[in-house]
This record gives structure tokens, sequence and C-alpha cells, in this order.
């Protein structure tokens, strides 16, 4: 298991390496400047020079990029052009906010795409299956916002039960939890459909498998026997699934954050983007890129907990 | 037994995340007291708006958001009356010329900024030296290039002398970006962070990417605002903020997209104020690439577009003059209204005919943001019409900015917001000759305009420079450099709770008179 571990963490910096690499020269090949965006449109040539002084754009890339690794090294992620914040402050100031969404849409996704992927298995063709299977189709293919706005309408305007915006109360609080509700079920529906299909197949493999057959043949009860000998073993993928989802939702929460005015690193990220604040994409994207990896590490962990079989010495 | 233990480590395990994601919750967490309902009589306002400020010092910032909460907690020296468009003195008392090149400004006495600092000539003095100040690289540095020096006469005298005679001075003064701030704040720590200045409203937090609370001055010198906290919140979709409006959860926002305005109406608790504004959005040519340059093309453009139709669906957010000055822009004259090439489906054709132009392929630039589309396919079908082989290239606001100033492009859509609200600060940066390479994207060159700006520009006396940015924008409306599309209508909605909203042809407002009730 430490192998495992050292092992991903070596493949984690160089992974890091390639990231920053592509990101900064991409950032610095695509069009815009970040000088014209700061000096509006009434900057002469000479304000936009002196603004690219001021940021260091003025040196070859090659030269800006080792400046920024030697930076990053010593755990500095430079600071924003637009507002002279410091990146590290800025994402550590929003990222609760979408640990907290990502964490609240997983939970949404469990809680719906599991028991509505078993059940569905047990009782293949049913109406439960039919619908379940229709819905979860629905799921994967409405899009977020979209999706968003509709919830808003029906449960903030209309029904006035949640509010429209924002994350601004913490999470345990009624407040917060109510703030939590409609982000989540609008982040999370995708998952948990993608979840419900994994849950299904999977479990309905397993059902066919001998040792189930063997386990009802000797008298266990049907519900002991979905419930304990089938669905851990039908858990491996589903897990994976679980594991792959929540790097997306931690990388994938900018509409969501967009649509509820939640101040999160997705929003951090996408206005960087429109102003070219080069460091502060540079540290978001550095950000989601080891979130993803390390959620696929402890994934990788946790199967070896789920089936002992599987070992990575 | 074991099997269980593992399981129990598992959900132990994220429960631990899940409770540290609440810790770190806690600190960046804000008051959360934007859910309160409407019905509440108490004296606070929430405004949203789509992004967030760049920084709230008047010297080192040049956007709107930013300038919406500057003008609450700072002021300036001059300011123009919403409803004459004449500039009044403000935090001055008086101002006399000597000549033409002085301007000796009396200012208010028993003015103090929120630090206690007093407001004096050294203020502005301090203000104005840091505004021009190379060092300080002030992106709006260009309003007071003109000033050559700024003098203490006495505590609270001050005397600008420019370099040549300045006309638009007055308007500069009254820019947003010129509001004299605290010295001893800017000595002291970031503006940006931590604004003083000496306006009703007292900064008190700015929570980056979400909201900027400030409350009541209490000491303010024309007596304390009914209001006792406004606070500005980031909600990046407008239709979340109009959901927000409707539950109350906000209780103002401006700026209307024109595709949110006939929902807006339909609420019932909200009430739109709308006024004729100084923005004004065109169709311009590169007048260095052919055809644009020739004078026919651009007539034959000008009048195969029917700006009346494409006002028309604005839902009533735009209105149609030829002018480029704009009706609320210092130097407009009735004149104009109509002058240059009004729509003419027949004299386009003829025009495209006689020259040449028949199924010419044109590219039509036009930025992915405000109503930048909605124009260029309008334009696109009337060309099309005119005989035109017209196609659209759409991109995003970075790109579009860094694509037009290099001048790759053939026709292209932008507006000028006109916060100065004077007709030189409209010529001059964007079609005297002076500014091409920058401002001047369209790269229009015409010696006899560029004198006419310049006397528009040095001449104090503002009945002969209203009269010379009349003749320059005459001209420029025959050459057909642009062609204006609509001038911009202000708005802004609001919950019926709030009175005394009032909003300037610029799109400022101040929420000094606002109340609740």
């Amino acid at each position: 298991m430490v192998g495992l571990i050292m092992k991903r963490f070596l493949q984690l910096l160089l992974l890091l390496v390639g990231i920053s690499f592509l990101v900064f020269m991409s950032m610095h090949l695509a069009p815009g400047d970040p000088a014209t965006i700061i000096g509006g449109p009434t900057a002469t040539e000479s304000d936009l020079q002196a603004i690219r002084t001021d940021l260091g754009l003025d040196k070859p890339v090659l030269v800006q990029y080792f400046d920024y690794i030697r930076g990053v090294v010593q755990g500095d992620l430079g600071f924003s052009f637009q507002n002279n914040q410091s990146v590290s402050e800025a994402i550590t100031s929003r990222f609760p906010q979408t640990l907290n969404l990502a964490i609240a849409s997983m939970i949404v996704a469990i809680v719906i795409g599991v028991p509505a992927g078993i059940i569905s298995a047990i009782k293949q063709n049913s109406w439960f299956d039919v619908s379940s299977t229709t819905v979860a189709l629905a799921g994967i293919s409405i899009p977020n916002f979209w999706l968003g706005a509709m919830l808003i309408l029906i449960f903030s305007v209309e029904l006035q039960w949640l509010p429209v915006g924002g994350l601004s109360a913490p999470f345990w609080t009624i407040e917060g939890m109510k703030q939590l509700i409609l982000p989540a079920i609008t982040l999370g529906t995708a998952s948990a459909a993608m979840i419900a299909r994994m849950s299904r197949s999977a479990m309905l493999e397993v059902i066919r498998a001998d040792y189930i057959r063997t386990a009802r043949a000797k008298g266990v009860k049907r519900n002991t026997v979905v419930w304990v000998h089938a669905l851990r073993n039908a858990m491996i993928p589903v897990i994976t699934v679980i594991g792959l989802n929540f790097g997306f939702l931690l990388g994938g929460t900018i509409i969501t954050e967009q649509v509820f005015a939640i101040n999160g690193v997705g929003r951090l990220m996408i206005d960087a983007i429109a102003a070219r604040d080069f460091p502060v994409v540079q540290g978001t994207v550095l950000l989601v890129a080891t979130l993803f990896v390390v959620v696929n590490l402890l994934v990788d962990i946790i199967y070896a907990f789920v089936d002992p079989r599987i070992s990575y010495d | 037994m074991l099997k269980n233990f593992r399981l129990l480590s598992v959900s132990l395990f994220v429960l631990v995340l899940i409770a540290l994601a609440g810790c770190s919750e806690e600190s960046g967490a804000d008051s959360g007291d934007d859910g309160e309902s409407s019905s509440d009589v108490a004296q606070e306002l929430t405004y949203a708006t789509t992004s967030d400020v760049v920084g709230l010092s008047p010297i080192d910032t040049n956007d709107s958001v930013s300038s919406a909460m500057i003008e609450q907690v700072y002021e300036t020296l001059f300011v123009r009356d919403p409803e004459t468009m004449e500039i009044k003195p403000h935090l001055a008392e008086s101002y006399e010329n000597p000549d033409d090149l002085t301007w000796v400004i009396h200012l208010k006495e028993d003015v103090t900024f929120h630090d206690g600092t007093p407001f004096n000539a050294e203020a502005v003095k301090y203000t104005f030296d840091e505004f021009k100040s190379e060092e300080r690289a002030a992106p709006r540095a260009s309003l007071l290039e003109p000033v050559e020096s700024i003098e203490v006469q006495d505590e609270y005298t001050v005397v600008l002398k420019t370099k040549e005679p300045y006309g638009p001075l007055l308007a500069a003064l009254s820019h947003t970006n010129a509001s004299i701030v605290s010295p001893e704040a800017d000595k002291a720590g970031d503006l940006n962070q931590n604004p003083v200045g000496t306006g009703p409203f007292v900064f008190d937090e700015w929570v980056q990417g979400d909201s900027v609370s400030l409350s009541a001055n209490e000491d303010y010198w024309q007596g304390a605002p009914e209001l006792e906290s406004v606070t500005m919140k980031v909600v990046p979709e407008y239709s979340t903020a109009v959901s927000m409006l409707q539950t109350g959860e906000v209780q103002f926002i401006d700026a209307i997209p024109t595709e949110q305005l006939p929902r807006l109406e339909s609420m019932e608790n909200v009430e739109i104020q709308q006024k004729e504004g100084t923005p004004v959005y065109y169709l311009g040519f590169n007048m260095n690439k052919e055809p644009f340059n020739d004078i026919n093309f651009r007539k034959a453009v000008s009048y195969a577009v029917d700006r009346e139709a494409y006002v028309s669906q604005l839902n009533g957010l735009g209105v149609k003059n030829n002018s480029i000055i704009g009706p609320k822009v210092f130097g407009y004259n009735e004149e104009a209204k109509d002058a240059g090439y009004s729509y003419d489906p027949e004299k386009a054709k003829s025009l495209i005919e006689e020259n040449g132009f028949e199924g010419q392929e044109i590219t039509l630039l036009a930025a992915n943001r405000d109503m930048y589309m909605k124009m260029a396919e309008i334009v696109q079908a009337q060309l099309t019409e005119a005989g035109l082989d017209v196609s659209i290239e759409t991109m995003e606001w970075g790109t579009f900015l860094d694509t037009t100033s290099e001048g790759n492009f053939e026709m292209t859509f932008l507006g000028w917001s006109n916060s100065t609200a004077d007709g030189s600060e409209l010529l001059y940066p964007n079609l005297h000759s002076d500014n091409i390479g920058s401002s001047n994207r369209m790269a229009y060159e015409n010696a006899e305009f560029d004198q006419l700006v310049n006397e528009s520009r040095v001449t104090v006396d503002q009945d002969v420079r209203k009269e010379k940015l009349h003749e320059a924008n005459m001209m420029a409306i025959e050459d057909g450099v642009w062609v204006p599309m609509h001038h911009g209508i202000v708005t802004a909605a609001f919950d019926q709770s709030v009175e005394g909203l009032q909003l300037d042809p610029t799109g400022q407002w101040s929420l000094y008179n606002v109340s609740r009730k």
C-alpha cells in the first residue's frame, strides 16, 4: 500500500509539471492580452507597455514559466493580475464552498443512485425499473444550467421554500442546508443517473452468479442475499464510478456556481479565464488536477478495503 | 468482524472529511443576512451585480462595477446634474478662470474623510498628483493628462494649471475616477482594499468574489443617509438576480438585458426605471481595408441597415438616432438626429450595383456579449438583402479587444458608455488620429475633423465648444465612419419598498437619497 501511494505521488508530480506547462503555454499563446483588459478601451500603447512590464509579461514565455515554477515549488502561486490578491489566498477562501457543494452533490447522487440501481436490478423489467432507467437517461441528458434555473423558478420563486442563491450560511445550520439543497440536486443529478445505471448493471451481473444461487439454495433469506452477499461484490465498479464522479464534481461546479451565485473555485477560474488572469487560472487548474488524482488514489485504496482479494503489493 | 471494521473506518474517513470541510467553512462564511424578507422595513439594501468590483480605489480602477461602489464612498469636486446635465460644484464651492489656462477652485469647508482626515486643498493636490503619477499608472490618467500642475493656494483653494486651454476639465473632474481620496489612508495602505472617501457611505468589508458591504456615514456633511447599510452581492447569472429580486433576497439591480425586461415587467413587487442614457452602440468600418475605406461602400451599408427595425427588437431599451454624439451627451444638436444616411434599401442597392460591390464578401466581427450578437444577426440579414455576401465571426470579449486593437477585422460592433457625458471625450479617443493604434479602432483619419475636435478640447467657452463638437459630429456622420445602431437607455429594477432612487444618464446612481418603506 505504501508503495502504491509513493508511486502515485511521483506520478502526480510529473502530471502536475505537464499540466502546468500546458496550461501556461496555452494561456500565453491564446489570443487576448491581460494588459488590454486591465487598461480598458482608452489605454494607449505606452500605458499597455507599462502594465506588461509591471506584470512581467514582457519577458520571454519560457523565462516566465520557469519563474512561475520556481515560485510554485516554494509554495508561492503568485498574485492575481486583476487585484493583486495572493492566488493561494483566493483559492483557500473559495475552496470550502466548492467542497461543500461537491460533497452535498455526491451525497444526493449516492442516496438516489445506489438504491435506484439496486431496486431496478432486483425487479428487472418492472415498472420501477423502466421508469428509473428512463429518468436516469433524462438525468444524464439535462443540462445543468437549465435544471438549476428551473429548480429556482419552482422551489424559490413559486413555492418560496428555498433561497435562490449563495452559500452564505455555514452548512450545518438550517439556513445553510436550505441554501445547499438546490445546487446539490442540480449538480448531483447527472452523477446520480450514472451511478444508478452502473449499480443496476453491476447488480444484475452479480445476482446471476453461482454463489448467489447457492446461497439461496441453502435457504438464506432473499433480502440477506441481496444486501449482504450480492451488494458487497457489486460495489467495486460502483465505487469506481463514484470516485470518478467526485473528481468531476470538484472540477465541474463552474456552471452550478454561476447559476446559484456561489463564490467557489469554479467561478474564480471562469472569471480568471475571461480576464486573462494567468496566475489565477494556473493555480485553479493545478488544484483541480491535483484533487482529481488524489480522489482516484483514494478510490484505489478503498477497493482494497471492500475487496480483500485486491492487493497492490 | 474485520470486514465491519473496514467499513466502519471508511465511513469514519468520509465523516472526518465532511467535518473538515465544515471547519474551514466557518472562516469563509459571511454574515448571511441576504435572505431577509422584503416586508421588513429595516433600512438595508442589497444590490446585485453580475461581476465583482476590481478594486475600490478611484485612482486605480476603471470599470463600471467598481465605479458604482466608489460613487457611494467617495465624492468628486464637481457633479453633473442628472436632470439638466449641467455641471455644478459639489466638494468644490465655486471656481473661476483668471485666464484660459488657470482654474482656481474654492473648496467646501468642514468636510472630513471617513478616517477623520480633513478634506482640503492638500487632499485634492495629493489625489491628482497620484492620479497623474507615472509610477502609479492610473488607468484613467488620460482624464487629467492636460493638467500641468496642481498648487495649493490656501487651506481651501486649489489652483489647476493646464498646458493648453482645456475645455472638458469640469467634465473630467466630475468623473467618478477623479474622486478625492484620503491622503492618509492612501499612504497607510491599499485603497483598493480599504477605501476612504468623504461620501455618504463608509466601507465595511469586501469578500472577494462575493460581496461588498457599506454602512451609513453618520457624520456626512449633507446629513446622514437614510439607509443604514448597503450590500453589493455578486450574482453572475442575470436571471438568478431577477429571481432574487422577485423573492426579496435583493432589492435592486441595474443594466437590464432586453430579454429580461418582459419578465421583470410582469412582477408585481418590482418597479422599473428607464431613462435616456449616454451610451452609444455602433457598427464601425476598418478604414485601413478595402472597400471599407470607400465612402460609397459605407454609404451603401448605412442605407441598407434598417435601424428602426433593429431598435424595435430591443423592448424599448434603445433609441434610434443617426447622431454619433447622443442626445444626452454635451455637444449634441437636434440637427444631427436625421443627418447622414437613413434606411433606404433602393439607394443601397443602386450604390452597390454602381460601384461593383455585388457579392462582396464581408465578415462582421461580434463579441459574444451584450447585444452585439443580435446586432450582427440583424445587420447580416439586411446586408444580404442588399446584395452583399455576409458572414459573422464571434469572439469572447478578451480576444475581441485584442483582435480589434490589432486591426484584424473588416466591420465590427462596439459601444462607448460616455461616462463623462462630454462629446470631446467621445470623439477624441474614438475617432481622432492621435489614437489610431489604440482606442481609435476604426483608424479614422481626417485632418479637418481632428482640428475641430482639438478646438473643442482647447476652448474653455462652453458655447463655442458645443458648436465645434456639433461640426465635428456632422462631419463624422457624413463620412459614415460609424453607423450608430442605437443610443442606450439606462435601466434599473427595484423592489417596491425602495424609494428615491434616481438613475443618472450615464447609468450611475447614488444611494444617498434612497430609503425603504
